[in-house]
């Protein structure tokens, strides 16, 4: 009895606990999460609706735990949950939704969609139906310890890279440091003017920092993949190198999933080194400037339109939404302008939740991209700031794709490039 | 057919064992869902859970659906919102503040309160008839609704309709003699009570369960629910 549909089965069940059936139970089946899916609103594809994504844990709490389900599962009314569907819903949740957590929002019954969507992944995972693509990059993960091929000798050299090409100190394996950094391999391989930014910022903060060579990646591929084993045992490298170094803080960069890891989650699935405070980069800042560790030029960046794309493990699943305004505020005073929807309400870039790295997910992803083509059109935007590399990775992929004439900015490199040196 | 009879059993009998019903599978839906089993939050929070869920109680209740425009969403399905708002907010008037229920209430409670004038519950209720019939349209035409619907959301619409349906016919005194109107409207209801326990119209208390979780997590994160 190892078919598929069983371990998923077996899954769906241990998941539930109260905080999944109270939500299952408090579903009506309104249809509204629909509106608020990017995926469905692109492609009008009924099945990426957000309540159609969690209908089979639906379907195994109802069949287990309640008597109209089992009633009905007696009567043949609903069927046992089959290989097939498992295989089909697969493609649905992985390549169609990047529990952006939107649709909670709307929801009239308050549903956290997002999360329960992820535990359908975790399904799907210990079933081992996930795409092959996401897979790939998840076992390069674990045997190089980044799916973007970072391995320790490409992190060392791309390292040195950085700190000689735009001349700042980078230091690493510093024992005794207050603060581990701890990049994405989307920043070391396809960014690394944010690691030079970044390290600017800190440096003139005056900040005690330190990098880990063991601690290095910050993206969690077994997240993405809703693979428990795995999420635990990419955060466990950066809390061991976090605990080997001495520090009081863990900074996640620019990536936003995993920050709802370490940030979010890691306490509820394991033990997190205590005494630790874990925190964003784009929180850091935020904190430089109101306390004035750092000043930032005035209007440094007063041209054009620019506006602020939020994503949504940093900011509505994060938590830092004010932020990124106050800085903007002051180096974009008159030309900052909001999309609409922003803040806890904005519209998802459609290439997070591991959506981005699965091939045969692009023309959804590009279709949902077109949401944000809207959005920006609509204010006459030049360019988008965001913090978050996976977004980043979607604008300029899409503005390419698109052939749009939209400048795509990552915050960390506008506060560096606006810092008003000073005596430390 | 004796239709005093009908009416006799359908409030007498009928009701005491459909009420009996209601409350006992609602207690016990309630009482297995938390006995399912709650882990401790270990997360250090960034804000307050407390001020969210409360935040997010007060937006449900208060702004949502009366003032829909808040949601960017809205604005793709307004009449559906306004329907589903609508409809919500006649019942509640009708079950509560209407003087006919009221007296049900105080004979089962032992207490009573101030009704609304009559014309006023029977505009509200009109509205009511009105918005299921717009949200079964759509129910029946939106391909995600048609997607998500099987049997038991055409059982859910259908037991709620009929007692609204036969309490209005009843007020107005429409076709049928008083007796048959109210024998129907009680048999529907008493349908209807035994129905929620197994059927999603259960919402109305685990709404308050979904609701709270939101809020916490949205405030814990210090983001406006």
């Amino acid at each position: 009895m190892n078919t598929i549909s069983s371990i998923a089965m077996n899954t769906f069940v241990k998941e539930t606990g109260g905080y999944v059936a109270a939500q299952l139970e408090a579903c009506t089946r309104c249809g509204m999460c629909a509106d608020a899916c990017h995926f469905y609103v692109a492609t009008g594809n009924p099945e990426y609706a957000p309540v159609w994504k969690i209908e089979l844990l639906k379907r195994a709490y109802e069949q287990r735990f309640t008597l109209a389900g089992k009633v009905k599962l007696a009567l043949g009314v609903d069927k046992a949950i089959t290989d097939e569907e498992i295989q089909k819903f697969s493609k649905i949740v992985y390549e169609a939704c990047t529990m952006c957590n939107k649709c909670s929002m709307v929801c009239p019954m308050g549903l956290q969609l997002g999360p329960l969507i992820h535990e359908v992944r975790t399904s799907m995972s210990n079933a081992g139906v996930v795409p092959d693509d996401l897979m790939k990059a998840v076992n390069k993960q674990v045997e190089e310890g980044s799916p973007l091929g970072v391995t320790d000798d490409v992190y060392d050299d791309r390292i040195e890279w950085v700190a000689d090409e735009w001349e700042v100190d980078i230091p690493v394996d510093v024992k005794g440091a207050d603060t581990l950094v701890v990049f994405s391999s989307i920043e070391v391989m396809k960014f690394p003017e944010n690691i030079a930014a970044i390290a600017k910022i800190l440096n003139t903060a005056g900040e005690k920092w330190t990098l880990s060579t063991s601690g290095r990646e910050v993206v969690n591929f077994g997240f993405y993949e809703g693979n428990e084993e795995l999420t635990k045992l990419f955060m466990q490298r950066v809390f061991d190198a976090a605990k080997e170094l001495g520090v009081k803080k863990i900074v996640v960069t620019e990536c936003g999933h995993a920050y709802d890891a370490l940030r979010w989650t890691s306490y509820n699935m394991m033990e997190v080194p205590a005494g630790i405070e874990i925190t964003h980069i784009v929180g850091l800042i935020g904190e430089y400037v109101r306390s004035g560790r750092i000043k930032l030029k005035a209007g440094a960046f007063d041209d054009g339109v620019i506006t602020f794309h939020d994503a949504c493990k940093i900011q509505r699943r994060g938590g830092h939404i004010k932020e990124p305004r106050e800085i903007l505020n002051i180096l974009a005073p008159n030309s900052f302008k909001e999309m609409s929807p922003s803040k806890e309400q904005a519209i998802c870039c459609g290439g997070g939740g591991g959506v981005i790295a699965i091939k045969e997910a692009d023309p959804v992803r590009y279709a949902a991209f077109e949401l944000k083509i809207d959005q920006m059109n609509a204010i006459g935007a030049d360019a988008v700031v965001m913090s978050c590399s996976n977004c980043r990775l979607q604008f300029t992929d899409c503005v390419q794709h698109f052939n749009l004439n939209v400048k795509v900015k990552g915050l960390s490199q506008m506060v560096a490039d606006a810092l008003v040196e000073q005596e430390v | 057919m004796n239709w005093t009879a009908v009416l006799e059993f359908a409030r007498g009998p009928f009701f005491k064992v459909a009420l009996l019903v209601f409350i006992a599978g609602m207690a016990y839906r309630i009482a297995r869902i938390i006995m399912l089993g709650w882990t401790k939050d270990r997360v250090p929070p960034r804000g307050s859970k407390v001020e969210g869920a409360a935040i997010s109680f007060l937006k449900g209740i208060l702004i949502w659906p009366f003032i829909p425009w808040v949601k960017d969403t809205f604005k793709r399905n307004p009449i559906i919102y306004i329907a589903g708002g609508l409809f919500h907010l006649g019942l509640f008037v009708v079950l509560i503040l209407g003087t006919a229920h009221m007296l049900v209430w105080k004979s089962l409670l032992g207490f009573g309160w101030a009704t609304l004038p009559l014309p006023i519950v029977d505009w509200l209720a009109a509205v009511a008839i009105v918005a299921m019939i717009v949200l079964f349209i759509h129910r029946l035409t939106n391909p995600v609704m048609r997607l998500i619907s099987g049997w038991p959301e055409w059982l859910n619409l259908l037991f709620v309709f009929l007692p609204m349906v036969t309490g209005y016919m009843m007020t107005h005194h429409l076709f049928f003699r008083y007796e048959v109107l109210y024998s129907l409207h009680m048999l529907s209801v008493n349908i209807m009570l035994i129905w929620i326990p197994i059927s999603r119209i259960s919402h109305f208390v685990f709404y308050f369960f979904s609701k709270a979780i939101h809020g916490a997590d949205f405030g814990k994160r210090s983001v406006s629910p």
